[in-house]
Formats: C-alpha cells, sequence, structure tokens
C-alpha cells in the first residue's frame, strides 16, 4: 500500500492549487471544530470535575450576577462548625461585565493564607510574599495576562478598580487563568465601598464521604429565617446553573463542529471526483499495466485520505495553537469557560479528518476501479 | 504447445440498437519469439484482438490461452496479477504517468510484482539501457519528445520480462525518423530479448518489419491471403 504513496502525493501536487484550496478549505473547517470542541470540553471541565462535586457555593438566594449577592461574612464561621465541612472561603467577586463576554475581568478576593492553600496556583513571575505585602497587590491569571499584557509591577484599572501586580500564575484548571485573585478586604473597600464583612460567595470544601447534597440543605435551611437567605449548590451546579443560557447555546454550536465536517467530507469529495474524472484514463493504464481494481480503489482512498489529513492536521495545529496562545475564555456572571486546547480535541479532529477522507474517497475510488479499460483507453 | 492460442473468438457489443461483431470466430496461433504485426481497415477489430490477447478485453465467446492459462475464465482481480507479471503493452499515444519521471514510469509495473528494490533497480536500468535512455531517467514525460516518451513506454512494456508484448500502432502517432527509431527498437526487442510481439498498425512497411503479417478481414484473420487456420495447419505439415 505504502509503496504507492509517493504516487499519491504527486498525483495531489500535479494539480497544487486544487489540492490546496482543498487542504486549506479543510484547514478552516478543522481549525472552527477544534475552536467548537475546545469551548464544549471547557463548559464540560467546569462543571463535571472533581472539585465541582465536592465543593459547595453558598449565593443569596434568588440572586444571579455577582455584583447582586450580598452575605454577611461571618456566615462562613457558622457554615465552618456544620458537620463534612472542613472549610470555607469568603470570596467577593466583581466582574466589568455581567454579561457573557469574550472580554470579561472577573477579580476574586480572598484571604491570602486561604487562596494559597486552596487554589494550586503557580506563579510564573512575582511571589507569594510580594502579593501577601501588597495591600492592592494582584495574582493575575496568564490568559488574562497574555490578552491584556499585563507583567509584575504593572498598575492598571478595570472597571474603577486598580490593583498592582504581584504574580502572574499558571493553574492545572484553565478557567482560574481567566481570575484576577485580591486581598479580600482590598476588594471589599474597592471603588470607594465599604463592605467590609460582605462578600459574594462562600466556597466551602467537603469532607471526603461528605453528602454535598445533605450539606448544602443544612447551609439552606440554617439561614432561611437569617437576615439574609442562602441558595447552596455544588460548585458543579452553581456554574452550570450560572452558564445555563450560555450552555444552551454552546450546546447548540456543536452543530457547528458537524457541520464542519461535512464541509470536509464535501469538499475532499468533490476535489477527489475532479481528479478521478480527469484521470479515468491514467486509471485505464493502471489497470493495463496490472494494477487491481482494488488497489486503483485504495490508490483513489489514499489521496483523498491525504488530503483530509493533511488539511485537518494543519487546521487542528493552528486551532490549538491559536487557542493555547491567545487564551481565550468567555465569562458570564462571573464564572469563566476557558477554551483550552486538549488532546482529545486534536485527537478527535485528526481522527474526523481520516475518516472524512476515507468516506470522500469511496464514491470516486469506486468509480475509479470500476473503469472499462478498453473505453477509458479510447475515449478518454 | 503454442505460446499464444486464440480459438474460435468472438467479440460482439452493443452501440445503441446495432450489434456490432468485430470478431467472429477467429483462431491465431502464435509461438514463442514469434514477431506478428496484424493489419486491417478501421473497425476491422484488429485492436480488439489486441486487446483480447492482452487481457484487458472480455471475448464474448471462445478462448484465449497464453502460455496455458485460459485467460477468458479469470477473475477480473487475478487477470490483472496475470497481466502484470506476463504483458507488456506499448501504446499508441505512450500514456506515461505524467507525475512520475521515465525511471518511475518503466519501474511501476515492477512494483506489482515480489521483488526486491534492488532487483527493481537492476531490471529498470536494463530496460532504460535497452531503449538507450539512462541519460533520460529523471525527466518527466513533459520533457521529452515523443519519441523519447514512446521509447521509455516500451521500456516499460518490456521490464517485467513479459510472456508477450503488445503494441497498439506504437508509430501511428510519431514522425518518420522516430518512426524509424521505434519499429528498429521493437525488432531488437523481439531479436535480442527474444520476446514475442503482437503489434496493430496500419502502416504496411511497419508490418513488413514482423516475422509474420497478419491482416483482419471482415472478421477472418488471414496470413499469406489465407484464413489463418488453414495457414497454421499448412505451417505444421
Amino acid at each position: 500500500m505504502f509503496k504507492f504513496f509517493p504516487y499519491a502525493a504527486k498525483s495531489l501536487w500535479r494539480h497544487r492549487t486544487r489540492s490546496l484550496l482543498t487542504i486549506s478549505g479543510a484547514g478552516v473547517a478543522l481549525l472552527v471544530f477544534c475552536f467548537v470542541g475546545s469551548v464544549q470540553r471547557g463548559l464540560l471541565v467546569l462543571t463535571e470535575s472533581q472539585e465541582a462535586g465536592q465543593t459547595l457555593i453558598v449565593f443569596q438566594e434568588n440572586r444571579f450576577c455577582p455584583q447582586s449577592s450580598k452575605l454577611p461574612q461571618d456566615y462562613s464561621r457558622t457554615i465552618a462548625k456544620m458537620p463534612g465541612v472542613t472549610s470555607v472561603i469568603p470570596i467577593k467577586v466583581f466582574t466589568n461585565n455581567c454579561r457573557a463576554s469574550l472580554d470579561s475581568i472577573v477579580f476574586q478576593g480572598m484571604p491570602a493564607a486561604q487562596l494559597k492553600q486552596a487554589r494550586s496556583l503557580t506563579l510564573e513571575s512575582g511571589s507569594w510574599d510580594g502579593f501577601a505585602r501588597q495591600g492592592d497587590g494582584a495574582l493575575v491569571g496568564a490568559a488574562v495576562a497574555g490578552r491584556r499584557k499585563l507583567k509584575v509591577g504593572d498598575k492598571f484599572t478595570i472597571g474603577d478598580v486598580t490593583v498592582l501586580v504581584a504574580g502572574v500564575f499558571h493553574s492545572s484548571d484553565a478557567a482560574e487563568e481567566g481570575l484576577i485573585y485580591t486581598h479580600l478586604d482590598f476588594l471589599q473597600r474597592a471603588r470607594g465601598q465599604s463592605e467590609v464583612g460582605v462578600v459574594t460567595q462562600l466556597e466551602v470544601q467537603l469532607a471526603e464521604g461528605a453528602d454535598p447534597d445533605a450539606v448544602a440543605r443544612a447551609i439552606d435551611a440554617e439561614f432561611h429565617a437569617g437576615p439574609v437567605a442562602t441558595t447552596t449548590r455544588t460548585k458543579g451546579m452553581f456554574q452550570a446553573d450560572t452558564l445555563a443560557d450560555l450552555a444552551e447555546l454552546i450546546g447548540f454550536i456543536h452543530w457547528l463542529g458537524y457541520a464542519c465536517v461535512a464541509l470536509v467530507l464535501s469538499l475532499v469529495a468533490t476535489t477527489t471526483v475532479m481528479s478521478v474524472q480527469d484521470r479515468i484514463k491514467e486509471h485505464a493504464v493502471l489497470q493495463t499495466l496490472g494494477f487491481r481494481p482494488l488497489r486503483v480503489f485504495r490508490l483513489v482512498l489514499t489521496e483523498s485520505t491525504l488530503l483530509s489529513t493533511i488539511g485537518g492536521g494543519l487546521g487542528v495545529i493552528a486551532g490549538l495553537t491559536f487557542l493555547a496562545w491567545s487564551g481565550m475564555s468567555i465569562a458570564a456572571e462571573g464564572v469563566t469557560i476557558a477554551f483550552r486546547p486538549s488532546w482529545d480535541v486534536a485527537l478527535q479532529g485528526m481522527i474526523a479528518s481520516v475518516a472524512v477522507g476515507v468516506l470522500a474517497g469511496l464514491a470516486p475510488g469506486w468509480q475509479a476501479a470500476r473503469t472499462q479499460i478498453v473505453s477509458a483507453l479510447r475515449h478518454a | 504447445m503454442s505460446l499464444v492460442q486464440v480459438i474460435d473468438v468472438s467479440k460482439e457489443y452493443q452501440s445503441g440498437e446495432e450489434t456490432i461483431r468485430p470478431l467472429d470466430g477467429v483462431h491465431l496461433t502464435m509461438e514463442q519469439g514469434d514477431y506478428v504485426s496484424l493489419m486491417g481497415a478501421s473497425g476491422s477489430g484488429k485492436s480488439t484482438l489486441l486487446n483480447l490477447v492482452a487481457g484487458i478485453d472480455q471475448v464474448t465467446s471462445g478462448e484465449i490461452l497464453i502460455n496455458g492459462t485460459d485467460i477468458t475464465k479469470l477473475s477480473r482481480g487475478i487477470l490483472a496479477d496475470w497481466r502484470a507479471a506476463h504483458v507488456g503493452y506499448v501504446f499508441q499515444t505512450h500514456n506515461l504517468i505524467p507525475v512520475l519521471t521515465a525511471y518511475e514510469n518503466v519501474e511501476l509495473p515492477l512494483m506489482l510484482l515480489p521483488m526486491s528494490s534492488a532487483e527493481r533497480r537492476k531490471r529498470v536500468e536494463i530496460a532504460m539501457a535497452a531503449v538507450d535512455l539512462t541519460n533520460r531517467a529523471d525527466h518527466y514525460p513533459r520533457q521529452m519528445s515523443g519519441g523519447q516518451e514512446q521509447r521509455v513506454g516500451i521500456a516499460r512494456a518490456i521490464v517485467a520480462n513479459p510472456t508477450i508484448v503488445v503494441a497498439d500502432e506504437p508509430t501511428g502517432s510519431l514522425d518518420a525518423d522516430t518512426t524509424e527509431q521505434i519499429l528498429t527498437l521493437l525488432g531488437r526487442v523481439n531479436r535480442e530479448l527474444g520476446m514475442t510481439l503482437l503489434m496493430v498498425t496500419h502502416d504496411a512497411d511497419a508490418a513488413g518489419r514482423a516475422t509474420r503479417q497478419l491482416r483482419l478481414e471482415r472478421s477472418v484473420l488471414l496470413e499469406h491471403g489465407a484464413p489463418i487456420a488453414t495457414t497454421r495447419v499448412l505451417r505444421t505439415a
């Protein structure tokens, strides 16, 4: 099979303009496919990770945008004493845009010691000490830093919140890299407000084996008659609820991914049909020399698969490189979905490319294999 | 046993409403080392007969035995394998693969046979030398003249050392000088390499180079003006 690979490659190169156009079309389609796949994967990670199921988020009842949830910070002490709870982190959230946006900036104010303990952040530059010493210091996620071209020592203002970059971090959780962490009390006092003692949400870490639903019910029951009623959900459910509209949209755009695959199929099939029709005589000559019909079929299949795989491969590489480089994310109501490239998406893209190449070559391959030698030699 | 035995072969095909029967009960035998030319008017069925012997067309009835194998009984795939091993085909219009160099074109039939790459290289070099085109091995068909292309076509036809070489009007698209070169080359292929040749031609001069000249007239194959079956009987006697 592979000994005729150079012949197949040369046949494609012979009509290089047509081949390159097909390859570029397949590339663009697979780039979009990877983009869609990465968004879906980002949403999946956000809502279905282990941490998402074993961490609770306490929010003010019937509130959705972080700006509107105002919980007494001392709720954390009460919750910390409940069975199954190991720790409670008070978090103040500020975002410059509550609606879905590709350039939302989300601040999370947390006590520095708890931040260091609860999040697995790797500082790319700056230091934890520098952050602890600097009242208006901020640890900036690598995606935000890349997008806004921020580095340690820079001072920047977003939505009347002015911070000094004390560190830039990477995280194993891609969505984290779209956040900016500050001190809790700084964010409570930011923008001329005095909201000390008020937080947006409480993040509750559960003990191993604790029933998240039972603890959530107990928390809501505890504060049901209090000054501010709460709604407590697992982090995954909280993020899924918060991103419900966006998730619906993302669920819909997976059809776009399928459409891209169908586009590649039609593009490669058209090119291969044209190639076969141009070379009816050549295929008859090959059969005269002793090529079996099945070998001619496989030759055509090799060409279509090559086109699709090269195009798809380039699209996958370009798409994932762009996503890795751009650090793109989409945020709504303070929750961020990172468009993180992954091997899964790359593998899906490559499998789709190869499968589409094979499918696209079936009909033209069959046509080439069924060539009637004498009439093809005479009339082509 | 004769190398080629065409026994009572008929061929018919439909052309619209009409049934065309270019060959009707044709007999032909060829011995090892024969150089046979086949002439006839346009539409007489000479190319059809050549294609049947080459195994690229199917008989309507009759048998064709090549070296004892009845190729009319072979399936399409097996027939392709048989062609790779036993038939060298020289086309009128060369029909080289345009994306392959002269060397690669000649090598192509060998890639279908069980053979080491070293053996393949050796055979291609011998075939290229036989047609005096060693210095053009890296040239593509578009970089060669018509005569050079046809010589590459002949090298491709002989490289696998086939049982029979068939040539369908091999000089039909060439000028007089090049025609002479090609006919000389085919003569050498027959004499020096001992290959059995069946050539269809319109050119009486080209046909005269063959050791046997046949003519197909109204579905009857004639040699020296007599039907071929009779001729063979006389020859045998």
